[in-house]
């Protein structure tokens, strides 16, 4: 814009600091996780006396991690795939079928994101005992996916807000049945919702840890309470590598994901304002 | 049915059909497993202690244990207390930070807009963690203020308030920014700049209009950091004591230690009923004193 004026202007230049000063806050415990991660010696120490790859090997010794790894993958991909297709026919209703109460179902259905997830847990642990299906991993997929089914539905709400219906009527002007119109013209429009949504259900599935804390006992458990036990019981550098491991692939997916189908500037598309979307506050 | 006919006429049989297939299973699977449940809850916590027979059955001594048991009110305060300093602190660094993407350049912002979804789609254990390291005795920061004169030997950051402040800030930090930046986008900066022309400083342009204008995403903003805040759960057990536990932790040890049922639901509704309360009446002072729509 103008540029002349930025440089000039001592306040231009004070919110520039601090953009920069909130950014490095943002990243620094994150990059120095990373630098402890590759030292070598048996505590966390910064800093390192010498550089070592072993705690990534070690990461293999957390209490129970292979268990816990495919308990995790199974519950959060089932929740991610279950809540995204289930939020396809929820934001279908929302947005394009004259449904009598549409705010106050959609409240209702985003609300479990408000309510204070131990207060989840402890309902739902309660309900299970009752019911006698407690710390079954169905049990434990069902909690998830109560939690996860908002996330779906706020993007996928979104992005066919940002959609145009009128294409549909076209297709279905020349003579396209239905169902034919929802699969060719439809679905592809949702894509980037369906992606962003199954990412942020099967994300906020894979690191739970109040909710699983009262749904697991015994043989069941998953990945956020071996790493949070280890964390609590161990002071070696093995937490840090296991950090690092997932930050870097957490970014290379988003990477990925913003590049093929601009997740992000969908999310920020979706925040409410004066010309958001309202159904999904 | 005449008057659904008149509001909705476009509503057909088949469409009718539709929204129950679509809606159906979804709304089977919250109200069996979301209502009904938080229902139970709410019943327990009204549940008589076994001995003291109440006439109807319902009884509010769980709710005036809570008033009277000093540790829920010291962590009721505390968590009050932690709540309002974490979303001053967050609003002070993220609104900068937001203003600061709007102008940055197409570089800068990619790349900051990637590390803040990042952060936010990030594990929770993970970034924890990363405090724990950070303001360990050993760590960085305890390190750099002794190189700096600051303090003569370490001082102890972790398992304390402070350190979980910190963390639910670092926590909450892309739920405020990324709103505020939505709600700037939406500012035409043909207004900037009229006020820009007509005289007003770059403060007052940032005073008058940009803040004003930006208050639906500040809002927002502020109510979820608020909520996440009350509830938080994980980053006090790890970046806290049990001294200085907050009301999550103080509910779920009434299940998980105490065994302590209808008394950990009542713990658990009055953390939701004030959440809600307190988040009800910022709307309405919002709402009286920007005169936004939010």
């Amino acid at each position: 814009m103008r540029r002349s004026d930025a440089i000039a202007n001592p306040l231009d230049r004070g919110i520039a600091i601090a953009g920069w000063v909130a950014m490095l806050f943002l990243l620094f415990p994150v990059l120095f996780t990373t630098v402890v991660s590759f030292g070598a010696g048996e505590l966390i120490e910064f800093p390192p006396s010498g550089w070592s790859l072993r705690w990534y090997a070690h990461i293999g010794e957390i209490h129970r991690v292979g268990a816990a790894v495919l308990y995790s993958l199974l519950i959060a991909s089932c929740a991610g795939v279950i809540a995204t297709l289930l939020a396809v026919g929820i934001a279908l209703c929302l947005v394009r079928l004259p449904l009598p109460g549409k705010a106050l179902v959609g409240a209702f259905i985003t609300s479990p994101v408000a309510v204070p997830i131990v207060a989840l847990g402890i309902a739902l642990i309660q309900f299970f005992i009752w019911l006698g299906i407690s710390f079954t991993w169905y049990s434990l997929l069902i909690g998830h996916l109560v939690l996860v089914i908002a996330y779906p539905v706020r993007t996928l709400v979104a992005s066919l807000a940002l959609s145009n219906p009128s294409l549909e009527e076209a297709a279905a002007s020349l003579g396209a049945r239905p169902l034919i119109a929802f699969f060719t013209v439809t679905l592809p429009q949702m894509k980037p919702g369906l992606i962003s949504g199954f990412l942020f259900a099967f994300l906020i599935s894979f690191d739970n840890y109040p909710i699983s804390i009262f749904l697991v006992r015994g043989a069941l458990t998953v990945l956020p309470i071996e790493v949070f036990n280890y964390i609590s019981q161990n002071f070696d550098p093995t937490p840090a590598a296991f950090s690092t491991l997932y930050t870097i692939l957490l970014s290379l997916i988003i990477v990925w994901a913003e590049r093929r189908w601009s997740i992000i500037s969908l999310s920020v598309a979706s925040e409410g304002g004066p010309g958001g979307k309202r159904s999904d506050r | 049915m005449v008057t659904e006919a008149v509001a909705m006429p476009r509503q057909r049989p088949g469409q009718r059909l539709a929204i129950a297939c679509l809606l159906g299973p979804a709304a089977v699977l919250l109200i069996a497993f979301y209502a009904i449940p938080f229902i139970r809850m709410l019943a327990e916590s009204l549940l008589p202690a076994s001995g003291t027979a109440g006439g109807l059955g319902i009884s509010f001594e769980h709710y005036e244990r809570l008033a009277s048991s000093g540790r829920v009110r010291r962590a009721l305060a505390r968590t009050l207390r932690i709540s309002g300093w974490v979303t001053l602190w967050t609003l002070l660094i993220s609104f900068p930070l937001a203003l600061y993407l709007v102008r940055a350049g197409r570089t800068i912002r990619t790349a900051f807009l990637i590390a803040l979804f990042v952060s936010l789609a990030s594990s929770l254990i993970v970034r924890n963690y990363g405090w724990l390291v950070t303001l360990a005795d050993a760590g960085p920061v305890n390190q750099l203020l002794i190189a700096l004169g600051v303090l003569k030997a370490p001082l102890r950051m972790v398992y304390s308030e402070g350190a979980t402040i910190v963390a639910l800030v670092h926590y909450a930090i892309p739920f405020m920014t990324l709103p505020i930046f939505a709600a700037l986008l939406r500012i035409p900066p043909s207004l900037s700049d009229s006020a820009a022309s007509l005289g007003a400083t770059p403060w007052r342009v940032i005073r008058d209009v940009i803040w004003p204008l930006s208050m639906p995403g500040v809002f927002g903003g502020v109510v979820l950091t608020f909520a996440l805040s009350m509830s938080a759960f994980v980053t006090p057990l790890m970046l806290g004591s049990p001294a200085t536990a907050m009301i999550s932790q103080v509910a779920a040890e009434q299940f998980l230690v105490q065994l302590a049922f209808p008394f950990g639901s009542a713990i658990v509704i009055a953390l939701v009923v004030i959440t809600f309360v307190i988040v009800v009446a910022f709307t309405l002072i919002v709402r009286k004193v920007f005169r936004a729509q939010v």
